[in-house]
């Protein structure tokens, strides 16, 4: 299998570590900017741009609540996503295992 | 989200980059294991700290009644150090919860809140038991010995172990279902002996579930 056939969506570190993450909590669940930001220590402009790719992707769902200095943002991986990174690890193994 | 100076740093770096599928498999498992750490609530240190409080809650009453003929229970100032003990517990346990918790939300809250109500509803029903044991002249060796020494592990475990269950945390689970089976067994040690048994044994248990949590947590 070559290595063009993992999904480019998620083979990027930063995307890998913000999808991983997100798949450790519960299906549903969210987690806020400022947590996901603290544990894999990345600036905020990166984790939005990465956030944003993930999103036009459909693999997580981004939702802001509340207005000002109260306002929080959350991520969560959707369905689509979490298909996505099993598919994607699966792959992985495929290719390791053939190297 | 507007652009920024990071956004074309990261897109620079994401098309120069050539990511390996064997770092990528690294990066993988490194980071679904320090995600687990950082969001478990169920931590080694949380199990040692409850190891050392069932023992010293249960040997200081186990303390104070060695030797009683008749038995008549607990008396006095153990209960202080009961106290003190419970709210040690609690008072860690909402730590690391609340640590592991910051900024999650979702069903997962809710069903950790139904958790909390099973758990104060069932101690609530533990104790009202005791007291209909009371009324009914049931002895004191049962009423204020191998009852609340046993009953409150028994119906706690059974709950947890439920919780664990449903989370398939089969660690959890086993280590909740031993202290079922602790507290059942060494209710056959009779009054007195039940809450050192109870209190030694659990701590087995705990000080064994925090080692196994470490090991799995270094796999």
């Amino acid at each position: 299998m070559p290595v063009g056939a993992l999904d480019p969506v998620i083979h990027v570190p930063a995307r890998l570590r913000i999808v991983a993450t997100l798949a450790t909590l519960p299906p549903g669940d969210a987690l806020t900017f400022t947590r996901l930001q603290e544990m894999l220590d990345l600036t905020p402009g990166n984790l939005i741009t990465h956030l944003r790719k993930l999103e036009e992707a459909g693999y997580i769902s981004v939702e802001k609540t509340g207005n000002g200095v109260a306002s929080r943002t959350s991520a969560a991986l959707t369905h689509q996503g979490r298909a996505a990174l099993d598919a994607y690890a699966a792959a992985l193994r495929d290719l390791i295992g053939g190297l | 989200m507007s652009g920024t100076h990071e956004e074309d740093l990261a897109s620079t770096a994401e098309v120069g980059e050539a990511f390996d599928p064997r770092a990528a498999a690294t990066l993988l498992a490194r980071t679904r294991r320090q995600a687990l750490r950082e969001f478990d609530i169920h931590t080694p240190l949380l199990s040692l700290i409850r190891a050392v409080a069932v023992l010293a809650g249960y040997g200081a009453i186990w303390w104070s009644v060695r030797g009683q003929h008749p038995y008549t229970g607990p008396h006095g100032p153990v209960f202080v150090v009961v106290v003190a003990v419970v709210a040690l517990t609690i008072v860690a346990g909402a730590q690391v919860t609340r640590r592991a918790t910051a900024g999650v939300s979702g069903p997962s809250l809710l069903q950790r809140r139904a958790v909390v109500a099973v758990f104060v509803v069932a101690y609530v029903a533990v104790l009202l038991f005791m007291v209909a044991l009371y009324r009914a002249g049931v002895g004191a060796a049962i009423v204020y010995g191998v009852y609340p020494a046993s009953a409150p592990l028994i119906v706690g475990g059974a709950a947890l172990a439920g919780a664990f269950a449903a989370q398939e945390g089969w660690l959890g689970l086993g280590a909740a279902l031993a202290i079922v089976a602790v507290a059942a067994l060494s209710a056959f040690t009779g009054p007195i002996t039940v809450w050192l048994a109870t209190g030694v044994g659990c701590c087995l248990v705990l000080v064994g579930y925090a080692a196994a949590q470490l090991w799995l947590q270094k796999a």
